[in-house]
């Protein structure tokens, strides 16, 4: 962009701080109608169910798990790119992602609240939810280490756990430079949430030995997590889920649809909070670039997928095959295809990649895909195992569909929440970004 | 009685400048303040490597040893035995142990973060706000009299915009 001057480092504590300061009718507007629609379509649903039992949603036997469920993979695979690309990118030390990084990140840690939320959803009984975790209790009950759902629990409470403190530590000194900048109740409060930081190099070079190691913790962890997720499925022995493929394709999913996320989140950040300075086509263009490597991945898995149910031979294996790609839902998996595999491959063209407009309908498109890949996976394999007289029919009801729009207000509500408690760019980082701040040039 | 001369500088060339020119003048009570991590602040005041990475191994070793003990416990307390399977299953319980290990490992990362910055710290202590925005600062620990004056002058001759005699805690 050849109008591009370079902020100051006092524009970018004014500019940021200014998001999160000033706060205009739009704003409230907003917040208003997302906690509207997430009461509405969330919890008077999900309240509604808990009153009459699960038997509200669509699912029944021989389908156990619908929408819920589906939402479930969906909401982790999305939280995947923030914590994991901000690692990733920390490590190789890749400055382009240190504007961005926080609200990735930001990103991360409220799909998995939403994701954790689905979970309580499902269980329909959400008061024993506790059983799942390792405590002591009067009825000696105590949860199965041999189950892939006790693996998820421990894996999904280890990553709300380490991305909340990698965030909430790379945001330390953002903190303090929000208390300097007010007064009253807001100064004593981010007095507290900045541990009284004060920028000396003891501190820093502190944080940045710590941040180092929870990046390292935490690449490993993400990977595990999806992992984990999809051998929820795939341990299972039903056709259409029993493969080995299923962790590299639940993790490189759930990079793909984090990263179309990253993309749909920046260009509301830098349209509706001003960032046009920090968020530029640089990020556009890298992130654009990632999407079609990343769906070149996803595509290859997919038509591996293909090859060796065919090539297996199970009639089990190619009767669910076919019912993915011909039966009820086809129409859905061939959209998946279209957003997922076809689409994103537009932003090999320059003139794609380099428009916001285009790259935000590319991941909006992309995220669509994603939610329509995790419901086939539920919603065609195990209603149809085996033997035809135990054959069902999936089709999710009315709470669960409202349940799931709920789930994207739920998710909006926390990130508007977010962006007016902590600096949505990370401003220090910003600033290393910039030109250092020398007499001799 | 004043017993920290500080110094508020523009640029970060010149901050650099009189932390070097302090350090070898037999200046140790040095704290520097910068709105960005400076490495060669980090080199000259002599920090390594950060004793964090101890807290850290030591937490996934604990991490380890705790996800395997909680899931071998589990199996030998609760005898659930499953088609002839072993009691104590090894490969599921591995990922329990990389959870473990993990969580663990980050825990004490935090706790190593707070045990070496020495941060939380609200009480108060020498600062300059601007720090957080666009200035570099400086606080040398020293008595009033000839070894303060010597630092102001360094100080001063090193380019800060602003130079104070303050009292407090560094």
């Amino acid at each position: 962009m050849a109008d591009y001057t370079e902020p100051t480092y006092a524009e970018v504590n004014n500019d940021v701080l200014r998001s999160m300061m000033e706060t205009g009718p739009k704003y409230w507007a907003l917040l208003g109608t997302s906690i509207a629609v997430a009461g509405i379509c969330f919890f008077l649903p999900w309240f509604y169910q808990l009153e009459v039992g699960v038997g509200a949603a669509g699912m029944n036997r021989s389908a156990v798990w619908g929408t819920y469920l589906s939402n479930f993979i969906f909401w982790i695979g999305l939280s995947h790119s923030g914590t994991l690309l901000s690692a990733i990118l920390h490590i190789t030390n890749s400055s382009w992602r240190k504007p961005i990084y926080r609200s990735a990140e930001a990103m991360t840690l409220f799909s998995l609240v939403t994701a954790a939320l689905f979970v309580m959803v499902h269980v329909g009984r959400v008061w024993f939810v506790h059983w799942t975790i390792p405590v002591p209790n009067q009825m000696d009950l105590w949860p199965n280490f041999r189950s892939p759902l006790m693996f998820d629990v421990m894996a999904i409470t280890t990553y709300l756990t380490a991305s909340s403190i990698f965030i909430y530590m790379g945001s330390v000194p953002d903190f303090a430079a929000v208390r300097d900048a007010s007064t009253g109740l807001r100064r004593k409060l981010y007095t507290i949430f900045s541990f009284g930081w004060r920028g000396t190099a003891k501190e820093w070079h502190t944080l940045g030995w710590a941040y180092t190691f929870f990046a390292v913790l935490v690449i490993p962890l993400a990977v595990s997590v999806h992992s984990i997720v999809s051998w929820d499925f795939a341990m299972s022995l039903v056709p259409g889920l029993h493969h080995t493929v299923f962790a590299p394709y639940f993790v490189t999913g759930a990079i793909y649809s984090g990263t179309a996320g990253i993309v749909t989140v920046m260009f509301l950040l830098r349209k509706y909070m001003n960032f046009e300075r920090y968020i530029r086509e640089i990020h556009l263009v890298n992130l654009g670039k990632l999407l079609v490597v990343l769906s070149l991945i996803w595509t290859y898995i997919n038509i591996m997928e293909l090859f060796t149910t065919w090539f297996s031979g199970s009639s089990y294996e190619l009767e669910a095959l076919e019912w993915r790609m011909t039966g009820f839902y086809a129409p859905m998996y061939w959209e998946m295809i279209l957003f997922c595999a076809v689409v994103p491959l537009l932003i090999l063209f320059k003139r794609i990649r380099t428009s916001w407009k285009s790259m935000l309908i590319i991941s909006i498109l992309i995220n669509i895909g994603m939610l329509s890949e995790r419901f086939i996976i539920v919603a065609t394999s195990q209603p149809r195992k085996f033997l035809p007289d135990a054959f069902g029919f999936y089709f999710p009801s009315i709470v669960e569909i409202l349940i799931t729009i709920g789930s994207f207000a739920i998710f909006s509500t926390l990130f508007l929440i977010f962006v007016k408690w902590v600096p949505s760019v990370s401003l220090y980082e910003v600033k290393e970004t910039l030109k250092p701040l020398r007499r001799a040039g | 009685m004043a017993n920290n001369v500080m110094g508020v500088f523009q640029f970060e060339d010149e901050f650099i400048g009189a932390l070097r020119r302090l350090k070898e003048s037999g200046f140790d009570g040095l704290t520097a303040m910068s709105p960005i991590p400076l490495h060669e602040a980090d080199h000259i005041l002599g920090f390594g490597k950060s004793p964090v990475r101890r807290f850290t191994l030591a937490g996934t070793i604990i991490g380890a040893a705790a996800g395997f003990y909680m899931t071998v416990a589990t199996a030998l307390t609760f005898i659930l035995p499953t088609s002839g399977r072993p009691i104590i299953t090894v490969p599921p319980y591995l990922v329990i142990t990389y959870e473990m290990t993990i969580l663990l490992g980050v825990l004490f990362t935090l706790l190593g973060f707070h045990v070496v910055s020495g941060l939380p710290a609200w009480r108060d202590r020498i600062y300059h706000p601007a720090t957080n925005v666009d200035r570099f600062t400086l606080v040398v620990e020293c008595a009033e009299g000839e070894k303060s004056n010597l630092a102001e002058k360094i100080i001063r001759e090193s380019g800060a915009e602003e130079v104070s005699r303050v009292e407090g805690d560094r």
